[in-house]
């Protein structure tokens, strides 16, 4: 059954038929999801945990009158189905009116059918591949009298929408990954990979990058904290720019003032060469075509040459804020609103290697680490650089360094950083490096 | 054994397949989430699933995998693919795992519990809540109000080829109050009970006393208070953490740096490694004196708190930093032989389907001496900060800074003026080697983090890090990008 739901659209159709025929609520959504993740993990260049996760979910969301109740479960057959139904409408009947609910979309316009995002090879990948992968990898490490940390791993997922008002809306994906930390005896380097097809991924490449990070830093000296000119990596601009989408990119913050958006629309209010949109059908990214609500996505500018543009909505929030469905919607019950899940941003004109030669003298920073938010309407985060920073000095890395924290305004340093040209996929994002000029550090560490 | 001739049917197909050894969990979760938002219902969801996992250890190498399906087919299929799976770990592995023996362990555990969150009507705790989200909006200025409350019910069954039996049935239950005060230019919340509300083991009693109606009125009025409150100075300080803050920094910079997978080098991709490497135990000044930490599976309330771990493993208690010293890991049966430590019971997986993997369990600072009112004594210039906003550490567990949602200045003693955006930062063996005074019992309160993230594919664990407010000398103080 796991698998057919993962595979095939009548079989995932027929659960939902079943749970739609259950509910004598006034409006019933039902959402089911299957998920299938096969995983090696790697230390000290051995594989120590190794793993194959199935599980599906059915979500069911009640309506009576004007008031909602989300029940869900795993079990599939019919009694699981009704008992979960019967949950929804339940703690829909006790629960207060929501004036403001707008009751759930109607069935719109036809969706993407992004067939390519799923990839039969990578769905079917046996745990000898993730392995051999692993290998490829290991020899390399081995080559550098390093060792590596990191994972192999391959997804195939489906998700399969209806609703008493005739959404009905199925796909699959499939997604692989091969994230990898060379250590070495007082340095690391890292390099990932991101793909709906494992074949694209070329497991001893990325292991040579992040060897040749780790060898680049060894014996790291260090810098003292202040402002220097910093190159993003795109893991590491990734990790930072993703702030913004929590923070401000959603109607939810946007409309209580809380957003760094709210009040600026159509305001200049990062460096004109900086466009970011959420794009869900980007070739190389990881997005899928209709939202939560069975909503078809739509692309949507957020900001654009840095003039703030727009913010992401759910049908809740189109409603309340009179404003058009943008297909956002996250998994009832939904307590954060709406979110842009697929970040694209827009290159800029100069390969990455141009930008660190143009630099007379900065910091290359490969990936960072356990970035938080300090202060949400200025957007300052604190974080960590690891697993690769370097000095540059007259266009060249001249040096590891131990790494060190930052606190910098999100926004304001991307009103003077410059984008380089290539764009790759950092998780479900595609973005580019990023130069930014007065990037502000704290304090250091010891390594 | 709900599931006696499933986990015997996985386990001789482990078997037959080659496996020396193979556990088997099985599990029911139920999870309530109920939340109000400005006088509406945000989220109330009731969800459940169930299903089984199978570990395999196979010429010294692991295999994990799990299913939703139960039925006998699947069963078989998914203890043959854990054992497929470790053997292509048995491609890439060195001299391979041993695992310490846990010998047979047959057991039961049930998490006691004063009231079943079931008796209660979903009406009566959905008014709670809606009273309690009113009077947090009842403060003059308070943007956003939100009230919620959580419980989960876990039903789950351990079986291993050793002989092990265990049954388990745990109860956590939690909630909290929140104000988003919004003005001023600037944007302040505030929280309460502590970082992330009341949570622990038990039934509804714990969000009977978790004090939400008495306390959400001041939550929003403290809110508001921020908008126009003085920004917190920079420089270097005493600083008195309250016992949730307290929390917060032990399981950053104690609990994770202390979890024997980490320091391994287990983590090293994704949370990282550790500082407090194996060549220190027994030796290394941790913090001050005072400083004395548990790992107790068994402690009373505490928000990890069972009867046994996900490989079979009794819940005990064993020291980390005794006297300021560390002495102890959080171990696993396949880690605990490298550093020659206890099992204390930590191995967990975030429900049936996950791999179990060491976890901060209930790792708690035994409280002082000192009343709390003592704490401020002594201090004649520092600031006093509550429940925390954000936290960020290096993957050593080194370098942090915290930042956290109110603070006061002290002056010669005296509790004085509202502090707004507090932060402060440093090195941890330093920062807790300047703790001079911990709380007394009285102020001690065992809290829970609903929330800790760690491993790859990523889990959501439950720890708990039982603290009193303490006080530290000499911290730095305050973030400069304020001050640009």
């Amino acid at each position: 059954m796991l698998a057919d739901l993962a595979a095939d659209r009548a079989a995932a159709d027929a659960v939902l038929d079943i749970a739609l025929e259950e509910s004598k609520a006034d409006e019933t959504e039902i959402v089911l999801s299957s998920q299938e993740l096969a995983l090696s993990r790697i230390t000290h260049n051995v594989i120590h945990e190794n793993l194959v996760e199935r599980d599906r979910n059915l979500n069911v969301r009640a309506v009576v009158g004007n008031r909602v109740g989300v029940a869900s479960t795993n079990a599939l057959d019919r009694d699981g189905i009704r008992i979960a139904v019967a949950r929804a409408i339940e703690i829909a009947r006790v629960s207060p009116v929501d004036k403001e609910f707008p009751g759930l979309p109607s069935a719109g316009a036809a969706t993407q059918p992004m067939d390519w995002a799923y990839d039969a090879p990578t769905a079917a990948l046996t745990a000898d591949e993730r392995a051999a992968a692993v290998a490829a990898i290991v020899r390399v490490m081995a080559g550098h009298k390093l060792t590596a940390a990191g994972y192999v791993s391959t997804g195939n997922s489906s998700i399969a929408i209806a609703n008493s008002k005739g959404v009905r809306q199925f796909f699959r994906s499939t997604d692989s990954a091969i994230n990898i930390k060379a250590m070495g005896e007082d340095s690391s380097g890292y390099a990932e990979g991101y793909s709906r097809r494992f074949a694209d991924l070329d497991a001893a490449a990325l292991g040579e990058k992040a060897a040749k990070r780790a060898i680049a830093g060894r014996s790291p000296g260090s810098v003292d904290p202040g402002e220097y000119t910093v190159i993003l990596e795109p893991p590491a601009f990734r990790e930072y720019l993703v702030y913004l989408s929590w923070t401000g990119f959603g109607a939810m913050p946007f409309s209580e003032g809380a957003s760094f958006m709210t009040g600026h629309i159509g305001d200049r209010i990062i460096g004109n060469n900086v466009t970011i949109a959420d794009d869900f059908a980007h070739p190389a990214g990881a997005g899928m075509p209709f939202d939560f609500e069975g909503v078809p996505r739509q692309p949507v500018p957020l900001i654009d040459q840095g003039i703030a543009r727009g913010v992401v909505y759910d049908s809740y929030y189109a409603a309340k804020m009179k404003h058009a469905n943008t297909g956002h919607a996250l998994p009832a019950p939904n307590t954060v609103g709406p979110l842009p899940l697929n970040i694209v941003v827009k290159p800029g004109a100069k390969s990455a290697d141009e930008l660190v030669r143009e630099t007379k003298r900065g910091l290359l920073v490969c990936r960072t680490w356990y970035i938080r938010l300090v202060d949400k309407l200025q957007t300052i985060i604190t974080g960590m650089t690891r697993d690769g920073f370097f000095l540059i000095e007259d266009g060249e890395v001249v040096r590891g360094l131990r790494n060190m924290r930052f606190n910098e305004s999100i926004i304001g340093s991307l009103g003077r950083c410059e984008l380089a040209k290539e764009l790759v996929r950092s998780e479900s994002h595609v973005i580019p490096a990023c130069k930014i000029d007065g990037f502000r550090f704290s304090s250091g560490t010891t390594f | 054994m709900l599931f006696e001739s499933e986990a015997q049917s996985a386990m001789d197909t482990a078997v037959a397949r080659g496996a020396t050894y193979a556990d088997v969990r099985f599990g029911v979760v139920r999870d309530e989430h109920l939340e109000v938002r400005n006088g509406v219902v945000n989220g109330f969801s009731d969800s459940e699933s169930r299903g089984f996992s199978v570990r395999a250890l196979v010429d010294g190498a692991w295999g994990f995998a799990s299913s939703a399906s139960l039925d006998k087919r699947e069963v078989d299929r998914i203890a043959a693919l854990a054992v497929e799976v470790a053997r292509a770990s048995a491609k890439v592995k060195d001299k391979g795992i041993e695992v310490l023996p846990a010998g047979k362990q047959v057991g039961t555990f049930k998490t006691p519990f004063e009231i079943d969150p079931n008796d209660v009507s979903v009406n009566e705790r959905l008014t709670f809540l809606l009273d309690v989200e009113a009077e947090v909006r009842a403060a003059k200025g308070v943007t956003v109000g939100r009230a919620w409350m959580d419980a989960w019910r876990t039903t789950k069954e351990f079986a291993s080829t050793e002989g092990s039996r265990i049954s388990q049935e745990l109860l956590q239950c939690g909630s909290a109050c929140e104000a988003l005060a919004v003005g001023s230019g600037d944007v302040q919340d505030r929280l309460f009970p502590g970082t992330c509300g009341l949570y622990q083991t038990g039934g509804y009693e714990i969000v009977k006393k978790a004090g939400l109606p008495a306390n959400a009125r001041r939550t929003g009025e403290e809110a508001v208070a921020l908008l126009t409150a003085e920004q917190c100075p920079s420089g270097t300080m005493d600083v008195i953490l309250s016992g949730d803050q307290v929390s917060l920094q032990i399981h950053e910079s104690i609990g994770h740096a202390l979890e024997l997978d980490r320091v391994l080098g287990w983590e090293a991709n994704f949370s990282g490694t550790s500082f407090a490497t194996l060549d220190k135990l027994g030796t290394f000044k941790y913090g001050s004196p005072i400083v004395n930490v548990v790992c107790d599976m068994t402690c009373p309330l505490a928000f990890a708190t069972h009867g046994f771990d996900d490989e079979g493993t009794p819940a005990k208690s064993v020291y980390l930093i005794k006297d300021g010293i560390l002495v102890g890991y959080m171990a696993g049966r396949d880690t605990a032989m490298a550093a020659n430590v206890d099992l204390c019971g930590c191995v967990r997986a975030e429900y049936w389907g996950r791999l179990p993997m060491i976890r901060i369990g209930n790792v708690n600072l035994q409280p002082g001496t000192t009343p709390l009112a003592e704490l401020f004594d002594g201090v004649k210039n520092g600031v006093y900060m509550e429940s925390n906003r954000s936290w960020s550490i290096d993957d050593k567990r080194l370098n942090f800074q915290f930042g956290c949602q109110l603070g006061y200045e002290i002056k010669n003693g005296k509790k004085g003026k509202m502090l707004k955006n507090p932060t402060y930062a440093g090195m941890t063996p330093k920062f807790w080697g300047s703790c001079d005074a911990i709380g007394d019992k009285d102020a001690w309160v065992a809290w829970g983090t609903p929330n800790c993230g760690k491993g790859e594919p990523m889990q959501t664990a439950r720890s708990c890090q039982g603290a009193s407010p303490s006080r530290f000398r000499n911290v730095d103080v305050g973030v400069v990008s304020y001050a640009r």
